[in-house]
């Protein structure tokens, strides 16, 4: 304490001098600043804001026009978009929801955690790819592939989980030390060579099948038997491609609501008993529901806006028919395709627009909906008490 | 015990066995998403890149008698009969008037790899598959091994100092054709090359893809405008989306009441993350281009009109569309940020006697720089993937000019531009050979994928980084 | 027991009263509300200069809110809401002619947990006297080093001044935080329970540290631990629901309490 008697600082040891303050001539200067900061911050932030806000303003403004014409022609025009619209959706939630659900099970109530934290973030990539490239993909080399291999990829379907069920079999019946160097929480990597294997497998053997019964060649056998067109690029590598894209986001979403179920609600229902996938299934899907709903919705949001997935794999073709084998137009792609050549203010213009604020409407409700059931159900946790 | 459960009715236990596949079909799910990804990933990689590995040349002799040259490209099964068939890329349009061939493998009488098989690019009419027989410039003739060297060593030369030089080329069926060197690009013996030369000219492939501009209606050479188009307009946009995304977050999270309309003003901007960019790409074009870019035009441009100058597509417009579309991001993970920064830190510096703007400036925004950051690279990850706005305010297929050059004032918003993601869907979807085009479209889609998740890992690893930080801190 | 707390709360709460010139900062039928709901009632008290003054009392008793109350903490919350006053050396702390800033700067503040920034340790310590005004550096490092001796850190950290803050350990950093408020040279020191999430012989410093400092500035102490009171403070004033209940030099709080709500809380009848 001996430092306290410096002179210059302290006043304690003579309690008559004035203590000699620090100068604060920078104060009123200091304040202004501050007041003209917190205005601009709470201007530029508002008018961001505004902005934002105003995009749901001009759509609505630019289909007032619309008004005047009639609802007749817009139906006759809006129409199969948004049929195709809702098939293409369909159909990519077809695929993403029992594989999305499924991932978000596993993953959050199976894996070992260190596989986890591997797992999760590569899954969540995929939401980064763009859809242009999924579409290429899906549009350029899947779609050619699957109409020669048709056969192949229907057999695909009911053989890949027949196969899994078959690795659980074996995985049964293995020797303990060969379980324990498999362990069912890493079942989500290496069953990825067994599915490799499996499709190799079914590639090699379909078309012996095919040739044997179904007379050599399916999509013949579609068009004569039940009348059914195949077009290259139909609702079904659609469904596959914009499933692929919309996975990440309906598992993350979910995947974080089963994870948020406290484990104390699991542990109890197994304690009562219950077997592991009994707790999951009655405890842990009931308690986590409104999350795997918001997710799901998500998907759904995403799955309706998506234009170059479907613009590149759909064919593009405006039609009314429910066939996974056939093409469709879209919303978004018919917006991305005729907007830039409709003239301003004419009726295409005003109709693609119109179609905007639909689909504009339609996925903020969508994640509104999904953003309130997720908030009610996290502050339903916090009262249980869960992390 | 036993007489409770004497009681109780017995369980259905004929599907019990359902209960242990579950777990099974949900593992998987996720195995089956991996193998996807991965699926997918290896595809580009391999198509994408093994596009710029000189391919050997065939020589192909037909039980008929007649011979062609070419790179034989892929086989399948030919549909209803036993056997397959196999493609070959063969050049020479202006010769044969197709650059492709189906050949049944089973009239294949005899396939040979001669060593002197050349492949020349030219500017038009594509690949030429064949023998060089000589060069001849003015009064001078090289022929044979000569020739060859003296090509490589005229190929080094700028095209200015090779206008006067002539090749004398023959097919493998025997038809001639004198080539001026002028239009020559490159010249490769692929199998007369050792493995490091072909490494050497892989590498030189891919550089010159990432480096030169595109050639014959897009289906060969380089992105090279198209990257510089992406990489100008995702910049632009990070200039104007950061700033006023951070000004938003800081309003919505420092000054704003803390009240029900706050709330719902920040469930609004999470959900405008999840509109369509189609409709972001509809507001740019009518509020943009034709509201303000066609007000422009009235105002400073009447001279030019009709043809417009702002009231049509352009840099200026895509990055703004762009930028709108991205605001919900930089907000969201800044506001994620600010929130993360303990109010005990907020307090500390104003009990020193630090007004707002000192406690925000000195304390608050450098601790959520790393915040604001990873939520600006995650808009330049989604931006530069993005599509569908673009083709509404201002991307094009070819770009005659690029928007940045010596022209005063060198940034030239109103002009079109390239954009990967675009010249990857015209290419493969416009173009006129698009079986031609095919193998640039790999490459073209390996490197935007390539930017994009290098960009999303940044953001991930930061945002890890960020956390295990305040981890810390305790 | 509850009727025996409301006898008491209606007889009038001794307070000692202390002469203008020996008082430093004195509250005047303060009250105050959070949300609607309020906190303090009706406060009167007087805290002499150049003492330590600890605020008892269970645990939502208001003592912290008072405490922030001094430093005008309240202002960044819009839903609370105040009545009567607040002087400092005879100065409202609301009047209009008071500048908040530089009443912060007066008062200085010291929380519970350490909340040193995320800078170096002389950065943390510049940080006041750099919002204050412009000095020559040599002053400023004169002044930094003053403040870390005064709160008995110099020793520990002069060979570390530029490293992070956030690597010292918890009783350092609350030291740190000292020095942090020291260097601006406040007249009052308050401090929020500032051992309590400290380990026992960080605590045992920082209790020294405040009997050495009140030779240079007035100290107010919150604190739930009786132990420390006594040991640290000249006077003390056990504070319930929001009310004074009784006020005096800590000896006779804690040895002679004259009302039974008082002596009930020492003796731990109440938590």
């Amino acid at each position: 304490m001996a430092r306290c008697l410096i002179s210059w600082v302290w006043f304690a040891n003579d309690p008559d001098m004035t203590p000699p303050r620090l100068t604060t001539h920078r104060q009123p200067l200091r304040l202004i600043k501050d007041r003209v900061a917190t205005g601009l911050i709470t201007a530029g932030g508002v008018g961001v804001l505004l902005a934002i806000l105003a995009i749901g303003v001009f759509l609505v403004w630019e289909t007032l026009p619309l008004l005047a014409i009639g609802d007749t022609l817009a139906m006759a025009k809006l129409s199969p978009l948004a049929w195709g619209t809702l098939k293409a959706a369909v159909a990519a939630l077809l695929f993403a929801i029992p594989v999305a659900l499924g991932a978000a099970i596993y993953s959050a109530l199976f894996m070992s955690a260190r596989l986890r934290s591997r797992i999760k973030p590569t899954l969540e990539m995929m939401e980064a790819i763009p859809g242009v490239v999924v579409g290429f993909i899906a549009g350029l080399i899947l779609a050619p592939w699957v109409e020669r291999h048709l056969a192949s990829t229907l057999a695909l379907i009911i053989w890949l989980p027949l196969s899994v069920g078959l690795a659980g079999l074996a995985w049964r019946l293995m020797n303990k030390k060969l379980r324990r160097r498999l362990p069912f929480s890493w079942a989500g990597l290496w069953l990825v060579p067994w599915l490799a294997l499996m499709v190799a497998l079914a590639l090699w053997l379909t078309p012996w099948i095919e040739q044997q019964w179904l007379g050599g060649d399916l999509r013949q056998l579609l068009d004569q038997r039940f009348g059914m067109d195949y077009a290259t690029r139909n609702a079904m590598i659609v469904g596959i491609a914009m499933g692929f894209a919309v996975i990440p986001s309906i598992y993350s979403l979910a995947e974080d609501a089963l994870a948020d179920v406290p484990t104390s609600l699991i542990e109890g229902a197994q304690a009562l008993g219950a077997s592991r996938w009994q707790a999951l299934w009655r405890v842990a899907l009931v308690a986590a529901g409104p999350g795997i709903f918001s997710a799901v919705m998500i998907g759904a949001g995403r799955a309706v806006g998506e234009t170059m997935i479907v613009l590149m794999a759909s064919g593009n073709t405006a039609l009314f028919s429910a066939s996974p084998f056939e093409g469709m137009r879209s919303m978004a792609a018919a917006i991305a395709i005729e907007l830039p050549e409709a003239a301003p203010g004419g009726l295409t213009y005003h109709l693609l627009i119109l179609a905007a604020l639909v689909l504009f409407i339609f996925t903020f409700l969508v994640n509104t909906l999904a953003e309130i059931v997720r908030q009610r159900l996290r502050r339903r946790y916090r009262h249980l008490g869960g992390s | 015990m036993s007489e409770l459960s004497a009681n109780l009715p017995p369980r259905r236990d004929r599907f019990r066995w359902l209960n242990s596949l579950w777990p099974w079909l949900c593992a998987a799910s996720v195995a089956l998403s991996v193998l996807m990804l991965a699926a997918l990933l290896t595809l580009l990689a391999v198509r994408g890149l093994g596009h710029f590995w000189p391919a050997s040349l065939e020589e192909v002799t037909l039980r008929s008698g007649e011979s062609f040259a070419g790179q034989a490209v892929r086989e399948v099964t030919l549909p209803q009969q036993e056997g397959d068939e196999r493609l070959y890329f063969t050049g020479n349009r202006d010769i044969d008037g197709a650059r492709w061939r189906w050949v049944a493998v089973d009239e294949i009488a005899r396939r040979t790899q001669p060593a002197d098989l050349i492949r020349l690019e030219r500017t038009p009419w594509g690949d030429f598959i064949g023998r060089l027989e000589a060069i001849e410039q003015h009064d001078q003739r090289w022929e044979g091994e000569a020739a060859w060297q003296r090509l490589n060593a005229l190929l080094a030369l700028p095209i200015s100092q090779r206008q006067d030089s002539q090749l004398l080329l023959t097919t493998t069926n025997g038809e001639t054709l004198r080539q001026p060197l002028a239009n020559v690009v490159s010249a490769q013996a692929p199998n007369a090359m050792s493995a490091w030369q072909k490494v050497h000219a892989w590498g030189e492939g891919v550089w010159r893809f990432l480096s030169e501009g595109p050639r014959a209606a897009n289906t060969s050479g380089g992105v090279w405008p198209a990257i510089f188009g992406t990489v100008l307009m995702v910049i632009l946009m990070s200039v104007m989306v950061t700033p006023f995304g951070v000004l938003a977050a800081i309003y919505l999270n420092e000054i704003a009441h803390q009240g029900r309309l706050t709330r719902f003003v920040r469930i609004g901007v999470r959900n405008l993350a999840g509109v369509p960019s189609i409709v972001y790409g509809v507001f740019g074009l009518g509020v943009f281009v034709y509201g303000i870019g066609g007000s422009l035009d009235e105002w400073f441009f009447s001279d030019t009109l009709p043809s417009p100058t702002f009231g049509t597509g352009g840099l200026l417009w895509a990055s703004l569309t762009l930028a709108l579309l991205t605001l919900p991001v930089v907000i969201v993970a800044t506001e994620e940020g600010l929130a993360r920064i303990p109010e005990a830190q907020r307090e500390g510096a104003v009990a020193l006697g630090a007004t707002r703007l000192e406690m925000l400036t000195r304390i608050v925004l450098p601790m959520a720089a790393p915040a604001m950051l990873t939520g600006v690279i995650l808009a330049i990850a989604r931006a530069a993937g993005e599509v569908a706005p673009l083709m509404l305010v201002g991307v094009a297929k070819l770009a005659p000019q690029m928007p940045l050059d010596g022209e005063f004032p060198y940034l030239h918003l109103e002009r079109k531009f390239m954009h990967l993601g675009y010249h990857l869907f015209d290419t493969a979807f416009h173009g006129e050979d698009v079986q031609a085009a095919i193998p640039l479209v790999y490459a073209t889609a390996l490197l935007l994928v390539l930017i994009v998740l290098t960009l999303n890992l940044t953001a991930i690893f930061l945002r890890h980084y960020l956390r295990r930080q305040r981890g810390n801190e305790c | 027991m509850l009727a025996s707390l409301h006898s008491a709360h209606t007889s009038q709460a001794p307070v000692t009263h202390f002469a203008a010139d020996r008082c430093c900062l004195s509250i005047d039928h303060f009250s105050l509300a959070y949300a609607g709901k309020p906190a303090l009632r009706d406060l009167t008290l007087s805290v002499p200069r150049h003492r330590v003054t600890a605020f008892i009392g269970p645990s939502g008793c208001g003592k912290s809110t008072l405490l922030r109350a001094i430093n005008r903490l309240h202002d960044l919350n819009e839903s609370v809401a105040h009545s009567g006053h607040i002087l400092l050396e005879g100065q409202d702390i609301h009047d209009s002619q008071m500048n908040v800033t530089e009443l912060r700067r007066r008062v200085g503040m010291v929380f519970q947990t350490p909340n040193p920034f995320p800078m170096s340790i002389y950065e943390n310590v510049a940080f006041g006297l750099r919002l204050q005004q412009r000095m020559p550096k040599r002053k400023r490092d004169d002044i930094i080093e003053w403040a870390l001796t005064s709160a008995a850190l110099w020793d520990e950290v002069k060979d570390r001044l530029h490293r992070s803050a956030w690597q010292l350990s918890g009783g350092q950093q609350q030291r740190l935080v000292i020095a942090r408020t020291l260097a601006v040279q406040p007249d009052v020191l308050l401090l929020d329970e500032p051992a309590s999430a400290l380990d026992p012989i960080s605590t045992l410093k920082i209790e020294e540290l405040i009997r050495n400092l009140k030779s240079q500035l007035t100290l107010v102490l919150v604190t739930h631990n009786m132990q420390q009171a006594a040991r640290v403070s000249d006077y003390t004033a056990f504070l319930h629901q929001g009310e004074l209940v009784e006020y005096g030099p800590t000896d006779q709080v804690f040895t002679n309490p004259r009302l039974q709500r008082t002596e009930n809380y020492i003796t731990g009848r109440i938590t």
